[in-house]
């Protein structure tokens, strides 16, 4: 899977779980900050990123350290290469 | 203790026939059917029964999210009541003490479909890493009256009434109880209830629904008519303000009626069939608590689901009492079975008939059943000034409702 493909999958989950307007989602833009997620939706984010990406990242210790979109970005690219080796 | 009055000051209602108090009556006055075929409803094995009353949902995203993903289908038909309520009535919450205000939201299933779909996702592998976090507050038995109440912001008391086809009755006793006690100033009462073949299934289990008109829906259901053959399901919410009387006045609230007399007894007999002895005691004590004899009351509005038994049960008790002095429709032949919505939707109509002083008839009662004749029922529109309005509501558990409401 390509970094843009990762980038596209993720914004569409934002765009359709979560009302986002495409504009706003920058890499730069923080999840709860700018883009206004709240502890439930972080809960519904995972779960539709394990949907999305087929991979399990609940139990992920550095999924707390999440605060922008390109965190999200290279976490879940992390995951996906781990995964592949 | 002096009980304080409570009066009727606002309507909001969600039904087949649309969003809006307005919309329901043009259905009804119109004698127009919500029902219809269900498609998809067959893949469920052994489901005779394949017609419906659904709500075409509109405006649903009027509701912030955030507010809205705690919501299954019935909690948008609440929220939107209650929201045409409100207005109705004229309250401005911003401006309210929010702490004497409260809602009382009933529901049979709560929301089936948000039920339904958590199961099917769970169960295959009971695998519970595919739930997400707002599917246990769909899945709730108070989701309806929790998401009103967080929707509005509301402080006050906060209860949900499951009684089945009682709910919404039971809701509304509950929420005239506490402003007559003094605990809450206005409580937002009601039922709320969403389609799903399951539902229709729980009773089509007991051989109690509609089949026969799979292939003429809107002939479906048929209230009282010798041709009845069993409940249609219908969805939607209905939601009434409850006010404190003195403080309704106060405002120069316009004012549908005041609330004299609340009554619910359970005949302890059958979970499932109606008794006539225990609605005919239930309907006697609402009269006693109104301080009113038979003939004081206009108008009734039945609770008729059209089933067999329950139709006949409720025709002999209301024969028992009034004989056939007293005009009586439903306006279950129009939106199906409402359920856990059926009292306030039901009463929010008769509020509406009362207003207009004209009883529309119960659409598809063509011909009187023997077994329900001796009570007058409404088969083209009658006008007449209605100052009294008894509405009944029978329920699986043996639970009988009835309320009284009085023009002031």
């Amino acid at each position: 899977m390509t970094e843009q493909e990762i980038i596209d999958i993720t914004n569409k989950v934002f765009e359709e779980s979560f009302e986002i307007e495409p504009e706003r989602l920058i890499p730069e833009a923080n999840i709860f900050v700018d883009l206004g997620l709240d502890s439930l939706d972080i809960v519904d984010l995972v779960v539709a990123l394990q949907n999305s990406f087929g991979v399990k990242i609940r139990n992920e210790e550095s999924i707390r350290e999440i605060r922008t979109l390109q965190d999200l970005y290279q976490f879940i690219s992390a995951i996906k290469s781990v995964k592949k080796a | 203790m002096t009980l304080r009055r409570v009066v009727i000051t606002g309507i909001g209602v969600v039904s087949p026939f649309g969003n809006g108090v307005a919309e329901l009556m043009k259905g009804v006055e119109e004698g127009r059917s919500g029902v219809r075929f269900m498609e998809g409803w067959d893949q469920y094995i052994g489901l005779q029964s394949l017609i419906a009353a659904p709500v075409e949902m509109q405006g649903e995203k009027n509701i912030p999210r955030q507010k809205r993903r705690s919501m299954g289908r019935l909690s948008i038909f609440a929220a939107q009541a209650a929201d045409e309520a409100l207005a109705d009535a004229g309250i401005a919450l911003a401006n309210e003490d929010r702490w004497r205000i409260g809602c009382v939201v009933g529901s049979t299933m709560g929301s089936a479909r948000s039920i339904n779909e958590t199961f099917e996702i769970m169960l295959p592998d009971h695998d519970l890493t595919r739930l997400n976090s707002t599917m246990f507050f769909h899945c709730m038995s108070h989701t309806a009256a929790i998401n009103v109440a967080q929707y509005l912001e509301l402080n006050g008391a906060i209860m949900s009434t499951s009684a089945a086809c009682a709910s919404a009755l039971h809701a509304l006793g509950t929420g005239y109880d506490m402003i007559r006690l003094g605990r809450q100033d206005v409580m937002l009462c009601g039922g709320a209830e969403e389609l799903h073949p399951t539902v229709t299934a729980s009773f089509d289990i007991l051989y109690a629904t509609s089949t026969k008109y799979n292939d003429n829906p809107q002939k479906a259901p048929r209230p009282f008519d010798r041709d009845r053959d069993g409940i249609v399901c219908g969805e939607g919410s209905g939601i009434l303000v409850l006010e404190d009387y003195e403080r309704a006045v106060r405002r120069n609230a316009k004012i549908y009626a005041e609330v004299t007399g609340f009554c619910t007894t359970s005949s302890g007999l059958h979970v499932s069939q109606s008794n006539k002895e225990s609605m005919v005691t239930c309907i006697r004590r609402v009269l006693d608590e109104a301080g009113l004899t038979p003939d004081k009351i206009d108008y009734i509005n039945a609770h008729a689901t059209a089933t067999l038994q329950g139709d006949q049960e409720e025709a002999e008790a209301i024969r028992e009492v009034f004989g056939a002095s007293v005009p009586v429709s439903c306006i279950k032949g129009n939106i199906g079975h409402t359920l856990g919505a059926a009292g306030t939707i039901e009463l929010a109509a008769a509020l509406k008939m009362m207003e207009r002083g004209v009883i529309y008839p119960t659409l598809n009662l063509e011909n009187v059943s023997q077994d329900c004749e001796g009570i007058q029922h409404v088969m083209q529109p009658v006008t007449k000034q209605i100052r009294s309005i008894l509405k009944n509501g029978f329920a699986f558990g043996g639970i009988n409702a009835a309320l009284v409401c009085e023009k002031i």
